[in-house]
């Protein structure tokens, strides 16, 4: 429970912090702005939905985790590490003509490998196969 | 490989959640089973055959029989 806990409360900073930078930002606010800012909240509430499974699950007396969630969160790993790749590829190639700066450039990487992640764990979580 | 996990269910009048919380594992685990898409561990198979009284065999078989 602890663990879900923490998910909920950094989620939350995580929300609190967004908006306060929303809010207090003096330049205008652009597209990438708005497309980095849309990515992490995305996530943001991904954290916040499994979480909230997850107390569910406890409440309801049943594990949160077993050998199955297991399984989907290594294999939604081992895919969104082999595809990122070709994400940062893609990045170090298209780098040159957005000129992004550095710091920029490391967020979209970053942000597109969790993003990834919870792309193949919804569709392992959903229509995954394991009885290779 | 297949199963009778959802006809012994039924035999011993369980829903998925009853089944998952007795052999300790999440409703969603049993629902994979239930479709084909998991090929539970070992242990697993053991614990849930042990909860229809009955042997692993007769819960879980091939499709491919000699």
């Amino acid at each position: 429970m602890k663990r879900e806990i923490s998910m909920i409360v950094l989620s939350i900073v995580v929300i609190f912090g967004i908006v306060l930078w929303f809010s207090s930002v003096s330049r205008p606010i652009g597209i990438g702005d708005i497309i980095l800012y849309g990515c992490i909240s995305i996530l943001v509430i991904f954290a916040l939905v499994v979480a909230f499974n997850r107390i569910k699950a406890i409440k309801a007396g049943l594990p949160a985790e077993d050998e199955l969630s297991t399984k989907i969160k290594q294999k939604a790993a081992a895919w969104s590490y082999y595809v990122s790749l070709y994400w940062w590829l893609v990045i170090m190639y298209f780098s040159d003509k957005f000129k992004l700066e550095m710091n920029a450039l490391i967020g979209v990487g970053l942000i597109g490998m969790a993003v990834l992640f919870g792309i193949f764990w919804a569709y392992f979580n959903f229509k995954g196969k394991f009885n290779e | 490989m297949n199963n009778r996990i959802k006809e012994l269910r039924a035999r011993y009048n369980l829903t998925q959640e009853d089944l998952a919380k007795k052999v300790g594992v999440r409703r969603e685990t049993i629902v994979f089973l239930e479709q084909g898409k998991y090929n539970p561990s070992l242990k697993l198979a053991y614990d849930i055959a042990k909860e229809f009284k009955t042997t692993i065999e007769d819960v879980f078989y091939s499709e491919n029989k000699l």
